[in-house]
């Protein structure tokens, strides 16, 4: 019985001894990854800070243009495509200056054919990133929708990055800031997941982290910036915040690859109306580098000042606290009956000749915000474009449909200008105030 | 016997239960200050209606808030806590919406709140001429929000403003304002219906304020002046 006893107390501590041996021979902990330092040496954008920048949807088609895909985002499939009487657009962009353009079902009052550009060709993108540079808008990022971009559609991811490799290209030359940006509308968990990929390829297609390649690709935090728009909306998404979170992480990676700006709903801060009420949200934003929240169609002129004041001066203090840069979004109208079916629909956010912008412009500034996010440059669906776009009484017919034109009393490229002005103001110039700037 | 048996086992209950049930009673303080973040001066209130500190005990289910008040200078005291985390926050305020935080207030906890004010009343002068007061200030609006109003206010108490007043001279904007404007507002103590309120020989406070049109938004203001009248 001793013997056993005295077995069990040398077997107890030998084993106590091998554990404390045992402990000194541990592999030692991996070294903590280091991360990625990038050379920014001529880089032109090394922060969104002091820039204002637009929307690029590119996503138009025009028959002929080789990308097979038809009258894409122009024509509207309820009512038999892009006819007069059937469009899903409601601005129609003014022609003057493209040098490759499509004759379409559309003819003007006089009987002669209207023509519709397509971002496909390159010298199409050319222009309108030569218009940035005429009128200091200081560039866009390139909306890249999840679900035209998979291995299933492959005509969709063909039309994507040749509208991209036109617009990289056109950055370069002029000097714009550019920056891709995903939208995750429409999404499946999967496909959040399948956008990893998708950019992997993009910058081994493009070389988009090579200073040389892409001077004027957007950076932030010392690292190039990758946007993911669509987290927090409660409307019923078929994936998560925490699907997204997932996918920041690992585009982040341990080694923080890249810095995220979210695109996010617009009560994202207080989390009630538009947006989910999951504190996940807010932690997700906290990882991140950048928010935006949409505010489109969540407010008009006559209730800009009640809705946005409070709410954009807090969200901005928010992200003093938590250490993320903000940044508000501006749009001049909208206007999307054609769209919706619906003529009721037709400037249900008026412009008012360029005041309602403004009045966002300055609405940010006086709030603090250091750089302006202008929804869009080409959206004509809605009816947020700042392009050069066709005026009242320069519009072609459209059966017992209309296209909507600007103020006939501004010119073609107003929107151009007055963003411009804004960028003027955002970089430091003065002279500038809650009074719309007078064109000269 | 069974009687006298259930009456002392009663009464035991009743005593137990009481000793049992008695809670320490509330021994913490929660004090401060509300503050201007950019010219860290403290941001002055109204006494009546006006900013409050809203706190939420923890460890309760659906608690119910309770609301400590400003004083006029920006100071808030209350002594009656129980000891116990809770979520404290300004709200309903003449400032930037600011996020609730957690804090654990045991003894005498100081918590300073750092806000940005909806309006910073500019280089606020009140001069009395004979029988004018006139006081002359700029504002300098931190939200874009339209401003409703501005007024100079009277009152005999050191705490005058909205509603402690006996007259006010009140201007609307609903505008968005021009930082460079100077206004003006004045009161004449001569006039019909002031000579009866503000009596000569007493002492009155007269204080500026403005009002941004935003949601429970309340009036910012620079400090009282007094005149013997």
């Amino acid at each position: 019985m001793k013997t056993i006893l005295l077995s069990a107390i040398v077997l107890i501590a030998m084993s106590c001894s091998k554990n404390g041996g045992s402990r000194g021979q541990e592999p030692p902990p991996p070294p903590p990854v280091k991360e990625i330092v990038y050379d920014e040496t001529g880089c032109l954008y090394t922060a969104y800070d002091n820039l204002v920048m637009a929307g690029y949807q590119g996503w138009f088609a025009a028959e002929g243009d080789g990308s097979e895909r038809g009258w894409y985002h122009l024509g509207l499939g309820s009512c038999g495509g892009f006819k007069p009487g059937c469009s899903a657009v409601d601005f129609y962009p003014d022609m003057t200056e493209y040098t490759q353009k499509y004759k379409t079902p559309f003819k003007y009052a006089d009987g002669s054919d209207a023509y519709m550009y397509s971002p496909y060709d390159e010298s199409t993108v050319d222009l309108h990133f030569k218009w940035m540079k005429d009128y200091g808008i200081d560039g866009v990022f390139m909306q890249r929708f999840v679900g035209e971009v998979k291995n299933t559609n492959p005509k969709g991811k063909r039309h994507f990055n040749k509208v991209l490799e036109n617009a990289l290209k056109a950055a370069k030359k002029y000097g714009r800031a550019i920056c891709v940006m995903y939208d995750l509308s429409g999404c499946a968990p999967e496909d959040v997941a399948y956008l990893e990929q998708d950019w992997k390829e993009l910058q081994t297609i493009f070389n988009l982290f090579d200073n040389k390649a892409n001077p004027t690709y957007l950076r932030h935090n010392k690292k190039p910036l990758v946007v993911i728009w669509g987290v927090g909306f409660n409307d019923n998404r078929r994936y998560t915040t925490a699907n997204v979170d997932a996918l920041v992480d690992k585009l982040k990676g341990p080694e923080k690859r890249v810095s995220v700006m979210l695109g996010v709903p617009y009560y994202w801060r207080s989390m009630r109306n538009d947006t989910e009420n999951n504190p996940g949200l807010h932690s997700l934003i906290r990882k991140c580098d950048i928010v935006m929240p949409w505010a489109v169609g969540r407010y008009s002129s006559g209730n800009y000042a009640q809705v946005a004041g409070v709410e954009l001066a807090a969200d901005i203090q928010w992200c003093k606290t938590n250490n993320v840069t903000y940044v508000p979004l501006a749009f001049p109208g909208f206007s999307w009956g054609n769209l919706k079916n619906d003529p009721a629909q037709y400037n249900s956010i008026p412009r008012l000749k360029g005041d309602f912008l403004w009045q966002q412009v300055a609405g940010a500034k006086i709030s603090g915000a250091r750089s302006l996010y202008v929804a869009m440059f080409d959206e004509i669906d809605e009816g947020t474009a700042i392009y050069k776009c066709a005026r009242e009484g320069e519009l072609p017919l459209h059966g017992d449909r209309r296209f909507i034109g600007l103020d006939p009393e501004l010119a073609s490229d107003y929107y151009l200008w007055l963003t411009g002005q804004a960028g003027r103001w955002f970089k430091g110039e003065g002279g500038f105030g809650t009074t719309k700037p007078v064109r000269p | 016997m069974k009687r006298t048996a259930y009456i002392l086992s009663m009464l035991l209950i009743a005593f137990t239960a009481c000793k049992k049930d008695n809670y320490d009673g509330p021994t913490a303080t929660l004090y401060g200050n509300i503050y201007d973040a950019g010219t860290k001066t403290l941001l002055e209130q109204d006494i009546i209606r006006g900013s409050v500190v809203e706190i939420k005990e923890h460890g309760w289910e659906n608690v119910q808030p309770q609301w400590l008040i400003f004083k006029v200078d920006g100071a808030y005291e209350n002594s009656l806590l129980f000891e116990n985390s809770y979520s404290v926050a300004p709200v309903r305020g003449n400032f930037i919406p600011v996020e609730p935080q957690d804090v654990r207030i045991a003894g005498r906890t100081q918590l300073d709140f750092s806000v940005t004010p909806y309006i910073r009343i500019v280089n606020p002068s009140i001069t009395r001429n004979g029988n004018i007061v006139t006081a002359t200030f700029s504002l300098q609006q931190q939200v874009t929000n339209n401003v409703r109003k501005i007024g100079l206010y009277a009152h005999s108490d050191f705490r005058v403003g909205e509603p402690l007043r006996l007259t006010a001279a009140e201007q609307e904007i609903n505008a968005v304002t021009d930082p460079a404007h100077v206004y003006t507002l004045t009161i004449d103590l001569q006039a019909p219906n002031i000579r009866d309120i503000l009596k000569p020989g007493k002492t009155y406070y007269f204080r500026i304020g403005a009002l941004i049109d935003a949601t429970e938004s309340k009036p910012n203001y620079a400090k009282a002046v007094a005149f013997d009248l």
